[in-house]
């Protein structure tokens, strides 16, 4: 962030409230300074905290790619005291944002290559911001594969633009854990999908994000259709504060998901303290 | 200082070890002033444990906090061995009587205890640095300095709870090391410190909390280091949700941490003084549970830490309890 | 570069204070009124009589990193647009004002280097830190007091390590000579009335002379990354060196080299501040995510982590620079006297090997 202090946050306004799952919202905010604004700039993957004042801050993807810029989204699964709050905002309400912090995914890297995105549950928020991107910018890409999965349907984010993405030449794979009334697509837990697909890890990228323990299934099936670490890529989580590599509590060994993540491939995960 | 109570120590040890998980002790620390709590896990490191008046850690702190102790026992099917003085040996009783140590589990090795020295009283009456040993004589303590040999009186160098202690003797144990000590306060004797207080007018009483908890850090030490203070990781002090207290570390909040702190432990304390000990800002606050424990005697004519068997009525309702 | 050496006779110690008090915000060692022993720096107030002859249980973190400070402020105000909508407004924290530091140690000042690399040398600048430091001064003594667990010389400092200082205390029979270390402490010179005569000088190069080849401490500590990574995975080795450990946050609040704090936010009504708080590795909850879940669930990952940042993340990132000033403090103030000297020395040995 371009002010003078990186504590202080930006004010927004909710600008639209959409109801993802029972747990799940998603916020459109846009900056109050219009100036800010009209020159905010972000890589897909990077991360703001939200304020809610009063209440605390609270990290998020930056949800909507920098290719479409008429707002800011944030998708919010409600968990704790800062999220509590923030579900019961609605549009008009402000809030703090200070943004774009974190790494985000090397996506100049990944042109030319085919993608592969496995999500489960919110861990498609990250994942959307560089799909979208990706769709934005079509032909640097090549083929690109979504398996999404969630407990239900009703747990399944973002609905509303599964024809969009499918239109925008995405082969998506939709799942969900067990039969569902009127549910016409796949059923199975997402790495058991991943394991019928097959995919080649041939020139492809494989991006990975959900549950703790959807995630290392998932690792496990990817290792053994033969991906390698430096192709597995990832989002890590943990309690931040600051979010500017100073308060010192986000770190894995020397390295602190603030700053240096949350985006890591696996192989960086591996010359890690094994400290998740 | 190897004394022939650290020997039979030693010796008592070594013929239960292959009953033992692990025992709980102190071993010698940075300096000659300090022990540290240690965990021995092998007959071949028992020679490594000490006791004498430096050892003034309550270890029972351990027993409720880490759960994996009585896990491994239970797994081994052995017993988790712990060194106690007469203050430790009630903490013990007290935690069985909240159902939080399973007694079956314990080898308890009691100490009779003369008191332990509190080393920021050696502190103001001599230099630290360059102290080579401690050592006590009859009711002597001696210590060899830089400057050479200094003596004091024990009581001049005893920790305050020491000072005020009733059960020297352990209340609880499987083998005792050492013999009888008769205690060195007389029942009615033993609130002199909080009568001292409680003399005090109300606004000078507020006074003296006021200047005291003013150099609280928020450090939780005194939190930690009492055996019942089980729920240290989800305290009340911390938490954010629900939000009892802000963090900012002024006097409204200070109070309020000490005082629910001392209320959770009303009719459970059982003045093991270790609160006290490990403040780094030299806040009296087992002053804070003993009048709470005071009143709890005169009350409902009970004390924690006596008796096994004995329900902590501040856990209980009876409908026919008459004067409250 | 030239500046006058002056001196600061020990009677007239509280004068001179009285002085440089009416100049800067003034942090001095002394003991708390009601108890001799706990010695902490505090803002001098006239009355208060220093401690200078033996190290401060709490050091002058506080200068310069407040256990609480704002961050920033916060209100909820009508909108004039729309009287029934409420609209944020926030403000920045007060400016912070000239202060000196007197009687700090070298490990004192050693700690402020550690800050500074983490909070002004970026990617993220700290303006709140940094416009602190900036105009804060720190006059060290040239320390003659080491103790059993000091261990200074074993981190890369020494009783004579001046680095991060602006003025040098050198004690001497009757009192203090003052010599600047550098520019910025002129406005302190100008305060001080009595120069320093040649004798006293003479006395005072003496004093600094056997301090710095004195060494404080014993094994060098400073090369034990590699051997802390091997380790890591050492349960058995945590939980023989540190299972005694309490968890509480005495000797991170103690440190002056530890730094890391909370944000929260606290708000009465319609107004409110976002404030930092020291905070403390060593406590459950400054893991412990929303999920329930905690990566470091007991105090031995906690403990770990602890001397993995001072002697090995930390100098990783910082040109080898250790977190660790050699005070002691952590030692001396441990309700269970867990010496980190041991815990840190020890891994360097074979995983079978810990005595």
């Amino acid at each position: 962030m371009h002010v003078l202090s990186p504590y202080r946050p930006e004010l927004a306004t909710i600008i639209e409230v959409i109801q993802e799952t029972h747990n799940i919202k998603t916020f459109r905010v846009v900056l109050d300074d219009p100036e800010k604004m009209r020159t905010f700039n972000f890589r897909p993957g990077q991360v703001g905290q939200l304020s809610v004042f009063g209440v605390g801050e609270s990290t998020f993807v930056i949800n909507s790619p920098p290719t479409r810029m008429d707002y800011l989204q944030f998708s919010v699964m409600r968990v704790g005291e800062v999220t509590q709050k923030l579900h019961q905002l609605n549009k008009g309400d402000q809030v703090g944002i200070r943004a774009p912090l974190g790494n985000g995914f090397a996506y100049e890297d990944m042109r030319g290559k085919d993608i592969l995105f496995v999500g489960g549950g919110i861990g498609m928020a990250p994942l959307r911001t560089l799909l979208l991107y990706m769709l934005d910018n079509r032909d640097d890409y090549g083929n690109i594969t979504v398996i999404y999965g969630a407990r239900s349907p009703l747990d399944l984010c973002y609905r509303y633009e599964f024809d969009e993405w499918r239109a925008g030449g995405v082969d998506l794979i939709l799942t969900v854990d067990a039969e569902f009334p009127g549910w016409q697509e796949r059923v199975g837990f997402v790495p058991t999908v991943l394991s019928e697909e097959s995919p080649t890890p041939f020139n492809k990228i494989a991006l990975v994000c959900g549950p703790p323990i959807m995630i290392k299934f998932v690792l496990y099936s990817l290792r053994e259709l033969g991906f390698e670490d430096q192709q597995i890529v990832t989002t890590l989580e943990k309690r931040m504060k600051c979010g500017v590599g100073i308060c010192g509590r986000c770190n894995i060994g020397s390295k602190y998901v603030c700053v240096d993540g949350p985006v890591f491939t696996c192989e960086q995960l591996r010359e890690m303290v094994n400290e998740l | 200082m190897k004394t022939s109570l650290t020997t039979e120590l030693h010796e008592k040890i070594r013929e239960v070890f292959t009953e033992l998980e692990l025992m709980i002790g102190w071993e010698a620390g940075f300096d000659a002033l300090h022990t540290t709590p240690v965990f021995i896990r092998s007959a071949d490191d028992v020679g490594r444990l000490t006791w004498g008046l430096l050892c003034a850690q309550n270890l029972t702190t351990y027993l409720g906090k880490d759960l994996t102790l009585m896990a491994a026992a239970r797994e081994s099917n052995k017993k988790i061995g712990i060194c106690v003085k007469g203050c430790d040996s009630r903490s013990i009783v007290g935690l069985i009587q909240d159902r939080l140590i399973e007694r079956d589990r314990l080898y308890i090795i009691g100490l009779p205890c003369q008191g332990v020295i509190d080393w920021k009283k050696v502190a103001a009456r001599m230099p630290i640095s360059g102290i080579s040993s401690v050592r006590i004589a009859g009711q002597e303590v001696i210590i060899e300095g830089a400057a050479g040999e200094r003596r004091f009186d024990l009581q001049e160098l005893l920790a305050r709870r020491c000072l005020r202690c009733l059960y020297p003797n352990p209340l609880i144990s499987d083998c005792v090391v050492g013999e009888t000590v008769a205690p060195r306060v007389k029942k009615q004797d033993v609130h002199q410190d909080v009568a001292k207080i409680e003399g005090l007018s109300l606004q000078d009483r507020l006074a003296f909390w006021q200047q005291e908890l003013d150099r609280c850090l928020r450090c939780y030490a005194c939190r930690n280091a009492c055996p019942f203070c089980i729920c240290q990781d989800r305290c009340i002090a911390e938490t954010r949700d629900p939000k009892w207290l802000s963090q900012y570390v002024k006097l409204p909040e200070k109070f309020l941490f000490h005082f629910i702190h001392a209320m959770h432990l009303a009719g459970r304390c059982t003045e093991c003084g270790e609160c006290e000990r490990v403040c780094p800002m030299d806040i009296p606050v087992t002053l804070i549970k003993e009048e709470l424990n005071k009143i709890t005697a005169e009350l409902l004519d009970y004390e924690a830490g006596l008796d096994v068997n004995a329900v902590p009525p501040l856990v209980t309702f009876n409908p026919s309890e008459t004067g409250l | 570069m030239v500046s006058a050496s002056m001196y600061i006779a020990q009677d007239k110690l509280t004068t001179t204070l009285d002085e440089l008090a009416k100049k800067f915000e003034l942090w001095v060692p002394v003991a708390a009124m009601e108890k001799q022993r706990v010695v902490r720096f505090m803002p001098y107030q006239a009355g208060m009589e220093p401690v200078l002859a033996e190290q401060s249980g709490l050091g002058p973190k506080n200068a310069l990193l407040p256990q609480v400070e704002t961050l920033l402020k916060f209100s909820y105000r009508k909108d004039v647009d729309d009287p029934g909508q409420k609209r944020l407004q926030l403000e920045a924290p007060e400016p912070p004002k000239q202060a000196l530091i007197f009687g700090a140690r070298p490990c004192d000042a050693r700690g402020f280097l550690i800050f500074d690399q983490v909070f002004s040398h970026g990617p993220y600048v700290d303006d709140i830190y940094t416009a602190r430091r900036e105009t804060t001064l720190i006059a060290t003594l040239v320390c003659l007091d080491e103790d059993a667990a000091c261990f200074c010389s074993s981190v890369g400092s020494g009783p004579a390590d001046m680095e991060g200082s602006d003025l040098r205390l050198t004690p001497i029979a009757g009192g203090y000579v003052v010599e600047a270390l550098n520019d910025r402490a002129q406005p302190v010179m100008e305060v001080l009335a009595e120069p320093a005569s040649e004798i006293q000088l003479a006395a005072a190069r003496k004093v600094q002379e056997e301090a710095a080849q004195r060494r404080v401490g014993g094994a060098d500590l400073t090369q034990s990354r590699a051997s802390f990574l091997k380790r890591f995975e050492d349960m058995g080795y945590w939980r023989e060196m540190v299972s005694q450990c309490l968890s509480c946050g005495i000797c991170t609040y103690v440190c002056p080299t530890c730094y890391c704090f909370s944000i929260t936010d606290e708000m009465k009504e319609d107004r409110g501040e976002r404030i930092r708080s020291w905070d403390s590795c060593m406590f459950y909850t400054y893991t412990a995510e929303a999920s329930g879940h905690n990566p470091r669930p007991t105090r031995l990952e906690r403990y770990r982590n602890r001397v993995g940042h001072k002697f090995g993340y930390f100098p990783e990132k910082y040109q080898g620079m250790i977190a660790c000033c050699g005070c002691g403090r952590c030692i001396r103030g441990c309700p269970v006297s867990i010496d980190i000297r041991r815990v840190a020395e020890n891994l360097k040995e074979s995983s079978d090997a810990c005595a």
